[in-house]
């Protein structure tokens, strides 16, 4: 247990065992944070804000999954700013039929090709982010069903049922995108 | 098992979430059903894809600095609270009184000492900025693409100064932290060696004529015009000092 990590002299231990437990994940933080707000700058200052937030927190913090916790964290203070940034855009909208519909047409070895960095990354953006966070969470940060479900404070079922429709949307939008620029 | 049934359970098959009961009738199912099989392909071949080939956004050297910082700077916020919560009012009124008197003197001296907190900050940017990856966040010889760099950045508008002809190039520009506040750090060349030129706006807090040495570090610090400058190098102390002699005639007012 930590005594008084805000006094004096124990202030400057209680934030060297801080940053010693949290710093750590500071890539995967900005990666969620990236992915979620597309652009540095945003990313960057949440956070900022968030390992601000955890600090404030780290008293009340009693052991546990040290980076559930902290992502939660990161996760809430992304939501917040994406309301704030964005609350004048529409999303937008996804017809799920047509869509994925056109998924049959498309042979495998064709696929793979059309998968690349950058219409994977533009597929992504295209999410919303509930969806786009699954993905992100569970295939570029390892977590499981259970540890995002922690970190979203969202059942199971949910994370699994959003994650294979993240996924379903983001192999349509890689298949329509690429019809569109091989039609004239 | 129908294929309704088998659909939803694809992603967490291949993602390994399935109890075992699960596992077993999945594979019954997909034995028996192509179609099923076909969608499970195709999905195992989107999950490669994005593992594979989706980009992973690093965090900037910079920003564990500007954690740290905040993180710091949090701590001596709590502690001013905290110290003026405790007290009780008539305790604050006798503290001010003594409080004056010390900050007279405490204002004397730190004009005529040199403020060696601030000279170690700079030592430690330094060093750290010599680590991996951290010297420059924008790498140029240019001082047309330093400077704007800055800009956005920054609250103020650091003047770049190019010393290449005299031996010392410009190499590139960064962001850092000094005395709890953003600063451009300018850096240049000397053979092997680098110098961080920090400059930010004096204020009300001018730094003056600053000579400081610590394990082979020189940190040497002046003001003019309006911006206080932190010279800082493990380079020999002449050498350091001829650099920043040229930077002072260079540098020019700010435009109005």
């Amino acid at each position: 247990m930590v005594e008084d990590p805000h006094g004096q002299g124990g202030d400057r231990l209680a934030r060297q065992r801080f940053e010693e437990v949290f710093l750590p994940h500071l890539d995967a933080a900005y990666n969620l944070a990236r992915w979620l707000l597309r652009n540095d700058q945003d990313a960057e200052d949440c956070v900022q804000d968030a390992y601000l937030r955890a600090y404030k927190a780290f008293p009340r913090f009693r052991g546990g999954d040290g980076k559930a916790w902290f992502m939660t964290i990161v996760r809430n203070v992304c939501y917040t700013a994406i309301k704030k940034l964005r609350s004048h855009e529409t999303p937008e909208h996804f017809d799920e039929e047509i869509h994925c519909a056109a998924d049959d047409g498309m042979k495998q070895g064709e696929f793979q090709k059309k998968a690349n960095a950058e219409s994977l990354q533009k597929g992504l953006d295209k999410l919303p982010p509930e969806f786009r966070e699954m993905v992100v969470l569970h295939d570029l940060e390892g977590h499981s069903y259970k540890e995002i479900a922690a970190i979203a404070g969202i059942p199971i079922g949910t994370v699994m049922s959003r994650l294979a429709r993240a996924r379903d949307r983001l192999r349509a939008t890689i298949i329509a995108s690429s019809t569109k620029e091989n039609s004239p | 098992m129908k294929c309704e049934e088998a659909a939803r359970l694809i992603d967490p098959y291949l993602d390994g979430e399935l109890d075992l009961t699960a596992c077993v009738s999945m594979e019954e199912h997909l034995a028996g059903c192509p179609a099923c099989r076909a969608r499970l392909e195709a999905q195992q071949a989107l999950i490669s894809a994005v593992r594979d080939e989706t980009p992973s956004f690093k965090a900037s050297p910079f920003l564990a600095t500007r954690i740290r910082a905040s993180l710091r700077a949090e701590d001596s916020v709590a502690k001013k609270v905290s110290w003026w919560a405790d007290l009780p009012i008539t305790s604050i009124y006798l503290a001010l009184g003594s409080m004056l008197g010390l900050i007279a003197v405490a204002v004397f001296l730190s004009s005529s000492a040199p403020s060696s907190q601030l000279a170690q900050e700079a030592i430690s940017d330094h060093v750290r900025s010599l680590q991996v990856n951290h010297l420059m966040d924008v790498a140029s010889t240019d001082q047309h693409t330093v400077k704007p760099w800055f800009a956005g950045k920054l609250d103020y508008s650091p003047q770049v100064i190019d010393l290449a002809s005299s031996g010392y190039p410009l190499i590139g520009g960064r962001l850092d932290v000094l005395d709890h506040r953003y600063v451009a750090a300018i850096i240049y060349q000397r053979r092997q060696h680098y110098i961080n030129l920090f400059t930010w706006p004096a204020d009300k807090s001018p730094l003056g004529n600053k000579d400081y040495e610590q394990n082979n570090y020189h940190v040497l610090g002046w003001t003019k015009n309006g911006m206080n400058y932190l010279a800082v190098s493990e380079l020999g102390e002449k050498e350091l000092r001829e650099f920043a002699e040229m930077i002072k005639n260079q540098i020019v007012p700010p435009m109005e």
